[in-house]
């Protein structure tokens, strides 16, 4: 095996969680991090060098992760049922209120600046439930519009929109308990 | 027009503003309704935090920069 190869075959385990949080199922994980990765191979010529093999690699796959996305358009988009649960409800009584103010933060640099912060955030990310996600990936990793993102699932503005919401104020609460609960803020 | 939100209509339209822009009627509401009410005004902060940290997610995953570069 060529040392191209090796290095592309070390970033493997990787490439396969990204693509496993991103589209919530392990089979379709694994094809669209095998197709990346024979595409890698077999274009090795087209890796210039000037990014990092890893950042090279990670802009293949999200086109595959994509391809995925949207031959299982269908499936992907079954709403299961722990998306059902009205996160807002256990935010806000019944008047619109806070049940429970929130918390200040502190300055979004002294936060962003460590590095445990972001592992974090990951796993925040991937505890989100399958359906929101999947599409708050796709806004925030693949970084695809709104637009299309409605196109490629077969969902309304509406259905994305919530989603969307659902998925950050799960985000949300998941960083106030994992992160910053207990942390104290300047 | 009436520029009363309840906190739930505030933090709605929060995350809405990622989305799009919101109407100028919207935008004034949340400015009136930030001037009194402390909780929503500290749930703006972490929209913002949580904004700033998903650009610097995608530089943290996707390369091995570490995230502050």
């Amino acid at each position: 095996m060529s040392d191209f190869a090796r290095q592309v075959e070390t970033l493997r385990p990787q490439l396969l969680r990204y693509a496993r949080s991103q589209l919530r199922n392990d089979a379709w994980a694994e094809d669209a991090v095998s197709e990346a990765l024979l595409a890698a191979l077999e274009k090795p010529q087209s890796f210039a060098g000037q990014s990092q093999l890893k950042t090279w690699l990670v802009g293949i796959l999200k086109h595959k992760v994509v391809d995925q996305l949207r031959r299982h358009s269908r499936e992907a988009t079954i709403l299961s049922d722990d998306d059902d649960t009205d996160i807002d409800e256990l935010l806000f009584a019944a008047d619109g209120h806070w049940r429970e103010a929130p918390q200040a933060w502190g300055s979004p640099e002294q936060t962003l600046n460590q590095r445990q912060f972001f592992e974090a955030l990951d796993v925040c990310v991937e505890r989100l439930p399958p359906a929101q996600g999947r599409v708050f990936m796709m806004r925030e990793w693949l970084e695809l519009g709104t637009e299309e993102i409605c196109k490629e699932l077969g969902i309304t503005s509406t259905n994305l929109w919530v989603l969307l919401h659902r998925a950050r104020l799960r985000l949300r609460d998941c960083l106030q308990q994992g992160w910053f609960a207990g942390r104290p803020v300047s | 027009m009436n520029f009363n939100r309840s906190c739930r209509e505030v933090t709605r339209l929060v995350l809405e503003s990622e989305e799009r822009e919101l109407p100028l009627a919207d935008r004034l509401a949340l400015q009136i309704h930030w001037r009194i009410c402390e909780g929503c005004t500290k749930f703006r902060g972490q929209a913002k935090l949580m904004r700033e940290a998903m650009a610097r997610w995608r530089g943290y995953r996707d390369s091995d920069e570490p995230p502050q570069s």
